[in-house]
This record gives C-alpha cells, sequence and structure tokens, in this order.
C-alpha cells in the first residue's frame, strides 16, 4: 500500500487539485451561469502564490492565502462588470478574461518571469494538508446542494423567472457563483503551484478550460460528486491507457463524445437516474398504482368515482 | 399605516391597477387597463388569445416593463418593485406553461415556494413543511410526492405548480390558464379548489378560456380584447354583453349561456 501510495503520490494530489479547479467552473454553471473565470482564478492563484513565496519570501500557506483572495477578488469584479451579459456572450468574456490573465503573465517582467515564468515556488504542502483543505470546500459545495438552498440554486439555474417569482435575489447568486468560484479556482491554482514549484504562462490557457470542461461534463455537472468523478477519471487515465501509447488523446476524445451524447447528466446523473427509479420502484404497490393512473392510457372508463389525486387523463375533454 | 392593516378594511382593494399600459415596440399589447380587486373574491378574465391577458399578468407580477400606469398591492404603490419581492408582498402566480423542476420530486417542488432563507429555528421549518404538504393535499398529490414531474400526467404538473403557488401562503393568487389540459373532473376540482381558498378569504384572479368554468367559478369577470376593458360585472351579464360575444365567444357562448 505504502509503494503504491509512494509511487501515486503525485496523482492523488493532482487528483484534487483538479476536483478544485473543476467545481470553481462547475458552481457558475450550477446556476446557469456559462463562465470559465475559474481557469483565469486558477493562473491568478498559482502566479500570485508563486510570486508571494520567490518575491516576497512568504511562507507556504500566507502565499496560498493570498493567491485564492487575490483571484476570488478578481472573480467577483469580473463578475460585476459582465452580469449584463448572458450564455454565449459571458462564456467568450470570460474565456477572453482567462487569455488575458495569459498575456498579463507573460508580459509581466520580471515580476512574472515573463514566457519563462517562475520557478522555485516549493511549497511546504503535505498530501494531508491538501485533503484538508480539499476536504473543507468539497463540504460547503456539498451543503450547497442540500435543502432549500440547493433548490434555489437549481431554480436560479433552470428558470430564473420562475425563481424571481418564489422570492430568489438571482442577480445575487450569480454574484455570488462568480466570487466563490474565483476563491475556489484560486486555491486549486496556488496549491498546484506549489506542488510543482514553477509556473508558465503556457500552463494558464484554453487546453485547461478544456480540461476542466471535461471532468465536468463526464463526471456530471449537477454535482460535487460528479466532478470528484470526473478528476479521478481524467488524472488517471493517462496511466491507464499506457497501453495505448499515443492514441491516448483519440480515446480520450471518444470518451467525451460518448459522454456528451449519452450521459447527459454524467456518470453520476446516471446513477442519480438509476437510484431514484429503484427508489420509486421499491416503494412498491402504492407508487406502481399511481403510475397506472397517471400514464396517459388511462382511459376515461378509470376516471369515474376514483379521487381526485388518482384523476389524470391528460388532455380529455378539451 | 401598514399594507396590512390596510387591506384588512374591505373598502381598499386588494390590487389596484391604474392606468396600465405595456407596448413592445409598436405593440400596444395592453393599453390603459384600469381595475381592482377586491378582498375574497374570485375574479375571472376572458380574452382571445392575443388580448393582452398573459402580458396584463406579466405586468402586475412586474415581469415586464409598464410603458405606463400604476401598481397599487394594500393601497400601496408597488410598481417600481423588482419581481422577487412579490413573494414578500404575497403575490403568487401559476404559469402559463408547466415550469417545474425536472430533476426534483413533487414535494421538493412545492417546497421552493417556501425556501425562504430567512427561516430560522425547527417550530418555523415544521410549520413550514406543514403548509407544503397541506397544499399537495389539497391538489390530490399527497401520494405521488415522491415522483419527480416528468413522471406524472400533464394535469397532474398542473396541479403540482397550484400547490406551489398556495404553499407560497399569498394574499393574492393570479393563475394563468390553470385548467388548460384537464379533464372535466379534474377542472371541477380545481374550481372546487379555489372556492376552498375563496371561504379562507383568498383573493384570486384567475386566465381562462373555458367560460362555463369562469361563470361558475368567478364572482367578477372582466373581458379584455386588444389591451382593453370591454367589459366588467357579474359573469353572466358580461358573457352575455353584447360586445364579449361579438370579439369572440361567438357559438362557445350560446351552449354555455343555455346551461347557465
Amino acid at each position: 500500500m505504502s509503494d503504491w501510495y509512494a509511487a501515486n503520490i503525485v496523482l492523488v494530489q493532482s487528483t484534487m487539485t483538479t476536483l478544485l479547479l473543476a467545481l470553481s467552473i462547475q458552481l457558475p454553471l450550477r446556476v446557469g451561469v456559462f463562465s470559465f473565470a475559474g481557469v483565469g482564478c486558477y493562473g491568478i492563484g498559482g502566479y500570485a502564490a508563486a510570486i508571494c513565496m520567490i518575491r516576497l519570501e512568504m511562507t507556504t500557506w500566507p502565499s496560498i492565502a493570498v493567491g485564492t483572495l487575490l483571484a476570488g477578488a478578481a472573480s467577483f469584479l469580473l463578475g460585476l462588470l459582465i452580469q449584463r451579459l448572458n450564455g454565449l456572450y459571458l462564456g467568450m468574456a470570460t474565456i477572453a478574461f482567462t487569455l488575458i490573465i495569459a498575456i498579463l503573465a507573460v508580459n509581466g517582467g520580471s515580476l512574472t518571469g515573463g514566457a519563462a515564468g517562475l520557478f522555485g515556488a516549493l511549497g511546504d504542502l503535505t498530501t494531508g494538508s491538501i485533503l484538508a483543505v480539499t476536504l473543507v470546500v468539497v463540504v460547503v459545495f456539498a451543503l450547497s446542494e442540500t435543502g432549500g438552498l440547493g433548490r434555489r440554486v437549481d431554480a436560479v439555474r433552470e428558470d430564473p423567472e420562475l425563481a424571481a417569482a418564489m422570492g430568489v435575489d438571482v442577480s445575487r447568486y450569480r454574484r455570488m457563483s462568480f466570487l466563490v468560484s474565483g476563491l475556489v479556482g484560486g486555491l486549486s491554482g496556488a496549491l498546484t503551484i506549489l506542488l510543482r514549484s514553477s509556473i508558465t504562462p503556457a500552463e494558464v490557457n484554453f487546453q485547461l478550460v478544456v480540461l476542466a470542461l471535461t471532468v465536468i461534463v463526464v463526471g456530471g455537472f449537477r454535482s460535487w460528486a460528479g466532478a470528484l468523478i470526473g478528476s479521478v477519471i481524467f488524472v488517471w487515465l493517462p496511466k491507464a491507457l499506457d497501453f495505448v501509447g499515443e492514441w491516448e488523446t483519440v480515446v480520450y476524445g471518444v470518451i467525451v463524445v460518448l459522454a456528451a451524447l449519452y450521459l447527459p447528466g454524467g456518470v453520476l446523473g446516471l446513477a442519480a437516474d438509476l437510484y431514484h427509479r429503484l427508489r420509486s420502484g421499491r416503494r412498491g404497490g402504492e407508487t406502481d398504482d399511481e403510475k397506472g393512473a397517471g400514464g396517459a392510457d388511462a382511459g376515461p372508463g378509470a376516471v369515474a368515482g376514483r379521487e381526485f389525486d388518482q384523476l389524470a387523463v391528460p388532455g380529455e375533454g378539451r | 399605516m401598514t399594507a396590512v392593516h390596510a387591506t384588512t378594511k374591505p373598502e381598499v382593494p386588494v390590487l389596484e391597477v391604474r392606468d396600465l399600459a405595456v407596448h413592445f415596440g409598436g405593440v400596444k399589447a395592453v393599453d390603459g387597463l384600469s381595475f381592482s380587486l377586491t378582498a375574497g373574491k374570485i375574479f375571472g378574465v376572458l380574452g382571445p388569445n392575443g388580448s393582452g391577458k398573459s402580458t396584463m399578468l406579466a405586468a402586475v407580477t412586474r415581469l415586464v416593463r409598464l410603458t405606463r400606469g400604476e401598481l397599487l398591492f394594500g393601497g400601496e404603490p408597488y410598481h417600481h418593485e423588482p419581481p422577487r419581492a412579490m413573494a414578500g408582498l404575497g403575490i403568487a402566480r401559476t404559469f402559463q406553461t408547466v415550469r417545474l423542476l425536472e430533476d426534483r420530486t413533487v414535494r421538493e417542488n412545492v417546497l421552493l415556494a417556501t425556501d425562504d432563507h430567512l427561516i430560522r429555528g425547527r417550530a418555523a421549518r415544521r410549520a413550514v413543511a406543514e403548509r407544503v404538504d397541506q397544499a399537495i393535499e389539497r391538489v390530490g398529490l399527497t401520494k405521488v410526492r415522491r415522483l419527480r414531474p416528468t413522471e406524472l400526467s400533464y394535469g397532474m404538473q398542473r396541479r403540482v405548480e397550484i400547490a406551489r403557488a398556495i404553499a407560497m401562503n399569498p394574499r393574492l393568487l393570479l393563475l394563468d390558464e390553470p385548467t388548460a389540459g384537464m379533464n372535466r373532473q379534474e377542472r371541477e376540482d380545481i374550481s372546487a379548489l379555489m372556492r376552498g381558498l375563496q371561504a379562507e378569504g383568498l383573493t384570486q384572479l384567475i386566465i381562462e378560456h373555458d367560460v362555463q368554468m369562469m361563470v361558475d367559478t368567478c364572482d367578477h369577470l372582466f373581458a379584455m380584447t386588444t389591451g382593453k376593458l370591454i367589459a366588467e360585472g357579474e359573469p353572466r351579464a358580461v358573457v352575455r354583453h353584447p360586445a364579449v360575444q361579438e370579439a369572440y365567444l361567438g357559438s362557445r357562448h350560446g351552449r354555455g349561456h343555455a346551461r347557465a
């Protein structure tokens, strides 16, 4: 076990930082905001943490805190700036934001190390401490999916007008999603860079957007668990696909296409559907009866004399 | 004086609409509409497609920008409030099309109506849960409360929407074609439900095409064409009104009238 652990420690750590990045992209999607600003925030967090350590000679965790907060602030301001945009336009604006961060990094002179990037920012990070931080984030995200908050988030995404009619402040939820997405993206960037000890502008690019999106599409975009499933798949897949050699990226692409076509809710969505079906099926007679009454085949004959809650012949008698 | 006190006096209407106009470019969807709803009655709006009924409802719930006019709830102007303030005022509505969260159960959909983050404490939460279960009971969906909307018939889905609106504990309930797609028995049940809510003092405004149901259910009818009010008053009188007949009732009126 410990041999396995020693051999795969990089992948274990990478799974967690990928999960954080995926969560930062997933959160806006959950409130119906098509934003990829999380990747730009990854860059801000990474660079800020590296600069704190190398140039300001700060210790590991304060550097991570600076990177995280700075990214959160940048994302929140971006959210305010582009909150009137929607759909694809918003998506393009956030990708532009991400690319601007990369350009700033290239042209940052000695501060960012230009195209060569920054080296020697090796943080004092244990796998346990990364796990603890990741767990905190995951618990917060998991809580946001339960109870009333979870329902409100769903309503804001699926039908903002309905959400407003229910008294939900839709734009506040969207602003908050930018803030939290920025914080988590920044955290992911800071952790990644202090683990690797280096960062280059080439790492904050469109490919990272694609990776994060792939993780969510395949895993499932509605829940943190989907992001976790996706992160595990795509961090460990290259290792599992060793034998296909150069065909790796092709296999990768095929998986994404298949997931997009056949698993609209991702692996997690599939599991959740099966669970719901099992549960409502196992409740037995009661539920099955209703399904029968609710079905379109229940003829008019079935209507007479039945109770209100069993009447369900759609469209009849119009 | 607060709005709550104002509406308990019968002479202050729950809702008052003054010279309401909503224009989309050159299209005058609603143009100079004035009416008021007194507490505890069921009001109906009749009108052919495109007569501005739904636009009027959208204006009253602040979903569209007013070109002109004033809206007062319990005597207080509210036409500068955002749509999300309607729930707090006590205005609940259903929509013309089914708008439910597909991945949530019936009960969770109704719970959405009560998801006020200001609700604190176990007792308050239990009271809210009770209100939700009562609303589901009233529309007769208790046995299917754990199913998802996609597993229900269209008529049942519409009833989930009505339950959601009732669970908001509103002072004014706006129903946009609540019985569309329902069979006769279901329509009668909805009508009985509205009467039951009225007995508890709830003011209701309903938009419907079914003239017979409107005559049977409503205390007061408004008839609209091209964004204007052409008649209002006692339902049978409104239905018989020559302008109303000419505008859109046609032969349907004859049948509805004979039975009335």
